[in-house]
């Protein structure tokens, strides 16, 4: 009966883990003139570590709000938790080394900004990056 | 008009600009320059020891209780504008209030810099910024992003300077599979402490850090000239016995306006997301005025969901007292040791502590630290009354509760 259980509970698991964990990926406007970005790249990004493009353009970081989609991008990317990210964004932002991403409130408003900034990347859901964004990176 | 009243004055322009202004403030999403960001960060913090006839302290940061529990060595309340003017450059201001060693609580300006990105991955700074001696130097009252309640006093007591006043560089490089941080700076800076005045002049220095995914590593090595001009009774009795018994010269190592000093660092961080490994070696030299000394802490945790517990071990040595005095034994004598041992903070303690994960952005620690301060020091611990209290070689044990947010 356990072994059955488990089998159970294991397939169910797989079943759910595509929902759970949806691909996301790095998008700037669809006008933008950003190119593909490295994962090392997007890394240096989101960890405040870098933000210029070797060719010298600056680019500027969004923020979806608090939330799961929130806490899989940073921990694909960057490979920390909630709680790692928030530290250390807050030493990166109190020793005055970056300044922080600027949160949308929404997904409309995050769009919004792209259509309006072209040096802005933000991430999305993969099933959310239509013809009004460019992505730039497909997160593992 | 001196860069601290400058620095000053500028702060007060643009906290008052912006105070005319939250409507402007608090609905300016737009991501475009001129974009400005208000965020902030605070600790309540109470510390208690299990003998009543001393004060834990912290030695530079602020000045031993006048309540039981004390809330002064951790509360603090600090708030940062950037006014980001172009995408290559940006003003960024930061106010705290908290305790510092004069006992004064006046607001400080802690950062207040202009920052201009020179190529890709280099800006450099202009203005006022955190002395980045050691590894968490520039974050050390942003208690919110350390594990503990407070970075161990056993190595940060080391450094007692705060403020930067100068530029420094700071360059980010992917080199191989590390990611690479240089930061050399110049600059100088003042210390508040009870009765006297330090300056911190002249002072060079250069840290390198290495990251690669969830180990980093920090190396670091400064130097300067300072300041330390003591104005403390002990201080004025014991000149005078100095000068009696014809060993005048000995003033000049203990209080004057040239020191020399160095700081050298190495530091690790090893965080997979579970296990929390955080470990340091410091050492400050200093040719008079203050003792020389070093300092390390290992500190290991374990994240349990939202819980993470701590062991924390750590230790000061006295490398070298910074003056030599020979005295006729009895009550000279004594005096002369106390100034000596008052001045030496060598210690070895053992924390257990936990760091519980409360929202967003707001976590509560509480840690039990039993210390032992060495024979003849005071190591992080000052005497309630009497100054005569013997505090080396006891075994203390101090409670530490604290909630620290940021935003």
């Amino acid at each position: 009966m356990i072994h059955m259980l488990r089998i159970c509970f294991l397939a169910f698991s797989l079943l759910i883990a595509p929902g759970v964990l949806a691909q996301v990926v790095i998008v700037a406007g669809a006008r933008s003139p950003l190119p593909e970005l490295t994962l090392d790249q997007a890394e240096q990004f989101y960890l405040g570590r870098a933000h210029t493009l070797p060719d010298g353009s600056v680019v500027t970081l969004a923020d979806l709000p608090p939330g799961s989609i929130r806490d899989q991008f940073y921990q694909q990317l960057t490979r920390k938790n909630p709680s790692q990210i928030r530290a250390h964004w807050s030493r990166m932002v109190f020793t005055g080394r970056a300044l922080p991403p600027q949160q949308a409130e929404s997904m409309a408003q995050l769009r919004q900004w792209l259509a309006s900034q072209p040096n802005l990347i933000g991430y999305m859901p993969a099933a959310d990056a239509d013809g009004r964004v460019k992505v730039l990176l497909r997160l593992p | 008009m001196s860069v601290t009243r400058l620095l000053r004055r500028c702060a007060a322009m643009i906290f008052t600009a912006v105070a005319a202004a939250p409507a402007h403030a608090d609905t300016d999403v737009s991501p475009h320059p001129p974009r400005f960001e208000l965020s902030g960060f605070g600790t309540l913090g109470a510390v208690t020891t299990d003998d009543k006839d001393v004060w834990f302290t912290r030695y530079g940061v602020n000045y031993p209780g006048a309540k039981d529990p004390d809330f002064s060595p951790d509360s603090l309340a600090g708030i940062q504008g950037s006014l980001r003017l172009t995408p290559y450059n940006d003003i960024t201001l930061q106010g705290l209030v908290r305790e510092d060693g004069g006992a004064s609580q006046n607001p400080q300006l802690t950062l207040a810099f202009f920052r201009q990105t020179l190529a890709p991955g280099l800006s450099v700074r202009v203005g006022r910024v955190r002395v980045p001696f050691f590894m968490l130097s520039d974050s050390l009252y942003v208690n919110y992003a350390n594990p503990w309640v407070r970075p161990p006093v056993e190595v940060y007591g080391l450094n007692p300077f705060n403020d930067l006043d100068g530029i420094d560089f700071i360059y980010n490089a992917r080199v191989g599979t590390f990611d690479m941080e240089v930061h050399p700076y110049y600059g100088g800076g003042r210390i508040p402490f009870y009765q006297g005045k330090a300056r911190l002049k002249e002072a060079l220095g250069l840290n390198l850090g290495l990251s690669r995914g969830d180990f980093s590593l920090h190396l670091g090595h400064g130097e300067g000239t300072f300041t330390l001009e003591r104005g403390d009774a002990l201080f004025a009795a014991v000149s005078n016995i100095l000068l009696r018994t014809g060993q005048g010269r000995v003033i000049a190592d203990l209080s004057g306006t040239h020191g020399r000093t160095s700081f050298d660092s190495v530091g690790v961080q090893w965080d997979d997301g579970s296990w929390q490994l955080v470990g340091e070696y410091a050492r400050r030299k200093t040719n008079r005025y203050a003792a020389s000394a070093h300092g390390w802490y290992l500190s290991l945790g374990k994240r349990f969901g939202a819980v993470m517990p701590y062991v924390v071990v750590a230790r000061q040595t006295l490398d070298e007292q910074f003056a030599e005095a020979k005295l006729p034994p009895g009550r000279l004598a004594a005096l002369w040791d106390l100034f000596l041992v008052s001045r030496n903070n060598a210690q070895h303690s053992l924390t257990l502590g936990a760091r519980w994960e409360l929202a967003a952005y707001a976590a509560i620690k509480a840690e039990v630290t039993q210390t032992r301060p060495d024979d003849d020091s005071w190591g992080s611990y000052a005497p309630r009354v009497d100054a005569q209290t013997p505090i080396g070689g006891r075994t203390l044990n101090t409670f530490s509760l604290s909630l620290d947010v940021s935003f």
